[in-house]
């Protein structure tokens, strides 16, 4: 059950948003002074590349708080990052660069989930000396002269942590799935895919000529829904029976923050003969005892998901994706994959990063390194989001979930919160239209475990205050504080505010 | 007023009978607005018992079809340490003909160290896409320097040479747009194309009579309905150098007819550059062309610059718009700041010895020459192209048998230690299948002692096998 903000809180964002339609007033006298500069521009009446309607939004809403993202830094992307500072004189059409530098803004927006962003340490070492050993660069593709003996050796590593008979490795996490899944299915096929699938899922889906349904998100009635239609009338019109039936899920869904409900789905897929595509993206080495993903923490058998993929970008402080499966899978996928033949191979000191951090998540390079990271991670998810949710905000998703979004909802609030946070040295990340649905605008935190708590405590304190003198705190349940006891799992008591 | 009374009076006066009938068809009226609509699939007449049998009947094919154990493509060569000049594939030393390294960047210790030291600073992963925090000064300088290099006012980038096309064509084309591709488009383009969802009109290879006479077709079109073709974009998409058949795209010819036909160009250089041009600046260095004439330039930085990923340069206007709408930059992780600084240096070793690539345009052409005249095979690619193939002069008849001799080819000579590869492609997801060939590849590493050995094993291992 997601929470609700009051009433007059929805009806005020939808005005808000209105306000922005001022723009197309606006717009008109623009329109009317720059005709003449335009058509000298544009030049030698050419089509025009753009249509007005098409970048509405992005010149009446997303450039004035433009200052929020793309945020260049300077250091590692650890707990603490050093960012660039920026000015703009002209409303952020354009940035200019004062020299200086923020230092230490504790970084609640990287996708450090085990803390292994770092330029110290044993990956480090292991990449470097790989580096000078290989070259950065690879030149070729995977099945023309690229594939190296490091490749080799981190596919049959990436197998044994999953629990799956054989895995692929890929040069890049969207490029996994917008290049696999048309592999897998074609014509003749149907996808059922989650709402808030990422969109490397939606262009894979798209690219590879099957019919997509989408489901509601994370409700299995939807789902079971369309599997019983798709199975009883076939295909539209011909009603043909479906070659296959492919379910698209997230582990942890990136904007909501909440992780998708696995053992019913499993349940379906075994009941209606449908087979399971798992994006582990974000919760790969983020959840899950031993860092295994969301199989692990729901107590799974790897071998019930059909294709297992996942980026290493996120937990293992490196970039590239790979997918894991039957070897009848991955063989099929080292032939048809159009990554194999077309795009050129991982880099090698990528693939020692991944290698090396891999090994001290399983606890094979003899420190327990890798165990202490993922207690912690969870850890602070649930002090985390535990202490948010006393301070009476809103929040997304999954008490387990390292991604916390925290409800803005108005447009306004956006910019507000973005900038108030980084005059207080936190960097966020902030979202709206059209990443979210346009009255759920939100904060995103990525909690990690390189943040220790005084860090949270830190950042805790001063979202309290850009809390209060926001309006953020929508919620209208007010939990009873616990004693300071923040890793308790014993259950509390809610009380009406 | 008068006439309001006066309504009601008639109204009393009507007949029963009227009233009741009206008063039945409104009543039927509101009826019919609140019943449910008539759906086709309710009176399908499937009972509960026989969806569940239909249910248990249907059978779904296995996920993927089984895969034979001899398919050319399932074992891969396995390179041991680094893929340079000298490399051991399958366990064998062998001189490498076959990566992109045409500047023999890839183990340049200069570039190495460039990496190293990024390594040192940022560690190996952005941990973030461009828009939250995986933006480094490494990217921002990067793009800076691509742009200065090509003379363009701006440039962006991408994590992975395969996505920069793919991602660039559709953030531009959309539905009801128009594109002129070649036939020979490489299939990260096809892939771009397929993804924009827009109409798509291939032309023969380099034939620019082909293209002019869709053109006209479209204009004809056009004036047919002048209302639509004011908002239908046009693009015609080429690379310089085409990967797949080694020939280098006409652009003057090209650049004349973009202003008779008002359609944008959209040049995708990935081979051209770092090695066309005076100074590598690709294709439109080579021709003399203003560059601001191309309307976008893509390339990935996985060939010359020996690094990973791949940029698109070209106007302010044109390339910023891809910083919200590429799919491949919004959404995916940002380049590795240690590839970026990779890059950098190698870009910097191009601007400070332009004599390399007249020194590799001289090798392609002496290996293009020397591999002339061998029965059975045919040089297919223009000789200052670095990447050209050896297709077989007759085809066997079916493409499978040629796939194997090739492979003969390749492994025979892999034997005497030349490192050869044949050109892959996805027989089935091509839109036109080029016919199997050996892909040879030049890099200024090569002594020229190197070329004339593997020209001359290349021809003795064809005689052998093809005869």
């Amino acid at each position: 059950m997601r929470p609700e903000p009051g009433g007059c809180c929805c009806r005020r964002t939808v005005r808000a948003n209105g306000c922005v339609a001022n723009g197309e007033v606006r717009n008109g006298y623009v329109r009317s002074s720059a005709a003449a500069a335009a058509a000298a521009a544009a030049g030698q009446d050419f089509v025009s590349l753009y249509q007005d309607f098409e970048n509405f939004y992005t010149r009446n809403l997303y450039m004035r708080i433009r200052d929020n993202w793309n945020r260049p830094i300077c250091s590692v992307p650890g707990a603490r990052v050093d960012i660039m500072e920026r000015q703009s004189h002209d409303y952020n059409w354009s940035f200019k660069y004062t020299g200086n530098i923020i230092k230490g803004v504790i970084n609640m927006g990287s996708y450090n989930y085990l803390g292994f962003a770092r330029n110290t340490g044993s990956c480090q070492e292991a990449a470097a000396k790989v580096l000078e050993e290989y070259g950065a660069g690879v030149c070729s593709t995977r099945q023309e002269i690229g594939n190296l003996d490091k490749h080799e050796e981190l596919e049959e590593l990436v197998a044994r942590f999953l629990g799956v008979e054989a895995a692929m490795a890929y040069g890049m996490g969207f490029a996994t799935n917008s290049m696999n899944i048309p592999a897998l299915v074609g014509k003749g096929c149907l996808i059922l895919s989650d709402e808030l699938n990422h969109a490397s899922l939606v262009l894979g889906a798209r690219l590879s000529g099957a019919t997509i349904r989408i489901f509601k998100h994370n409700n299995m009635q939807s789902l079971e829904k369309l599997l019983k239609d798709a199975i009883v009338y076939g295909q539209p019109r011909t009603r043909r029976p479906w070659k296959k039936i492919l379910i698209l899920v997230e582990g942890i869904y990136s904007m909501e923050g909440s992780i998708v409900r696995l053992p019913e789905v499993i349940a379906l897929k075994k009941k209606y003969k449908a087979y399971l595509y798992l994006d582990e993206a974000h919760s790969i080495g983020a959840l899950g005892p031993t860092g295994r993903g969301v199989v692990e923490y729901f107590g799974l058998d790897p071998e019930d998901v059909d294709v297992m993929m996942g980026t290493f970008t996120k937990s293992f402080g490196a970039s590239g994706g790979y997918i894991g499966g039957k070897k009848e899978l991955i063989d099929y996928l080292r032939t048809h994959s159009h990554s194999a033949v077309y795009a050129t191979s991982l880099s090698p000191p990528v693939v020692e990063q991944i290698i090396t951090s891999m090994k001290c998540i399983m606890g094979q390079d003899g420190t327990s390194l890798g165990k202490e990271c993922v207690q912690q991670l969870a850890e602070n998810t649930r002090y985390f989001r535990r202490r948010l949710k006393e301070m009476g905000f809103i929040i997304y998703g999954n008490e387990d979930s390292p991604v916390v979004p925290l409800m803005l909802y108005m447009p306004a609030k956006i910019g507000a919160f973005g900038r108030e946070m980084l005059k207080r040295n936190i960097g966020v990340v902030v979202v709206g239209f059209p990443a979210t649905p346009i009255i759920e605008s939100r904060a995103r935190f990525c909690l990690s475990a390189a943040h220790t708590k005084e860090i949270l405590d830190t950042a805790l304190k001063e979202i309290d205050e850009v809390g209060d003198l926001l309006q953020l705190k929508y919620s209208r349940h007010r939990l009873v504080p616990l004693l300071d006891r923040p890793f308790d799992e014993t259950t509390y008591e809610e009380t009406e505010d | 007023m008068a006439t309001a009374t006066e309504q009601w009076v008639l109204v009393e006066m009507a007949p029963a009978y009227h009233l009741i009938l009206e008063g039945i068809l409104i009543l039927w009226i509101i009826r019919l607005l609140f019943s449910k609509t008539y759906k086709l699939q309710e009176r399908s007449d499937l009972t509960v018992k026989e969806k569940e049998e239909l249910i248990e009947e249907w059978q779904p094919e296995p996920l993927v079809p089984p895969v034979p154990k001899d398919h050319p493509a399932l074992n891969y060569n396995i390179v041991s340490g680094p893929p340079s000049h000298k490399t051991v594939v399958n366990g064998k030393e062998c001189i490498n003909f076959a990566s992109f390294n045409f500047l023999g960047l890839l183990d340049n210790p200069r570039v190495k160290a460039a990496a190293l030291a990024s390594l040192k600073k940022y560690g190996v992963g952005t941990c973030g896409p461009r828009g939250f925090y995986g933006t480094f000064d490494v990217h921002l300088d990067l793009e800076d320097r691509l742009a200065k290099f090509m003379k363009t006012e701006e440039a962006i980038i991408y994590s992975y040479g395969f996505a920069t096309i793919a991602s660039a064509i559709p953030a531009y084309s959309k539905r009801g747009d128009i594109v002129f591709v070649d036939r020979a488009a490489c299939f990260a383009i096809q892939k771009g194309l397929q993804a924009s969802r827009s109409d798509i009109k291939l032309f023969k290879h380099n034939d620019m009579a082909d293209l002019e006479r869709l053109l006209k077709e479209q204009e004809i079109e056009d004036q047919k309905n002048p209302r639509k073709a004011r908002v239908t974009r046009r693009f015609i998409v080429v690379e310089g150098l085409y990967m797949n058949t080694g020939t280098i795209c006409p652009l003057p010819e090209l650049v004349k007819l973009k202003y008779k036909y008002k359609a944008r160009i959209f040049l995708e250089e990935s081979l051209s550059f770092g090695v066309l041009g005076e100074h590598g600046r690709g294709v439109t260095e080579h021709y003399g062309i203003n560059i601001d004439d191309i309307d976008l330039i893509s390339a990935n930085m996985e060939n010359a610059l020996a690094s990973i990923g791949g940029f698109c340069c070209g106007r302010s206007f044109v390339i910023d718009h891809q910083r919200l709408s590429g799919q491949g930059y919004c959404f995916s992780a940002s380049l590795p700041p240690l590839l970026a600084a990779a890059a950098i240096e190698a870009l910097n070793i191009m601007e400070e010895n332009p004599g390399i690539f007249a020194v590799l345009k001289e090798k392609c052409g002496q290996i293009h020459k020397a591999l002339q005249g061998i029965s059975g095979l045919k040089v297919v690619g223009e000789s200052l192209s670095p990447a050209f193939h050896l297709q077989l002069e007759e085809s066997t008849g079916s493409r499978e048998q040629d796939v194997r001799l090739l492979q003969e080819i390749v492994d025979q000579c892999m034997n005497r230690s030349i490192a050869l590869t044949q050109a892959r492609y996805l027989e089935k997801e091509e839109k036109c299948l080029p016919p199997p060939s050996i892909r040879v590849v030049v890099t200024v590493e090569q002594t020229e002692e190197e070329l004339e050995r593997a020209a001359s094993t290349i021809k003795e291992v064809a005689q052998a096998v093809l005869l």
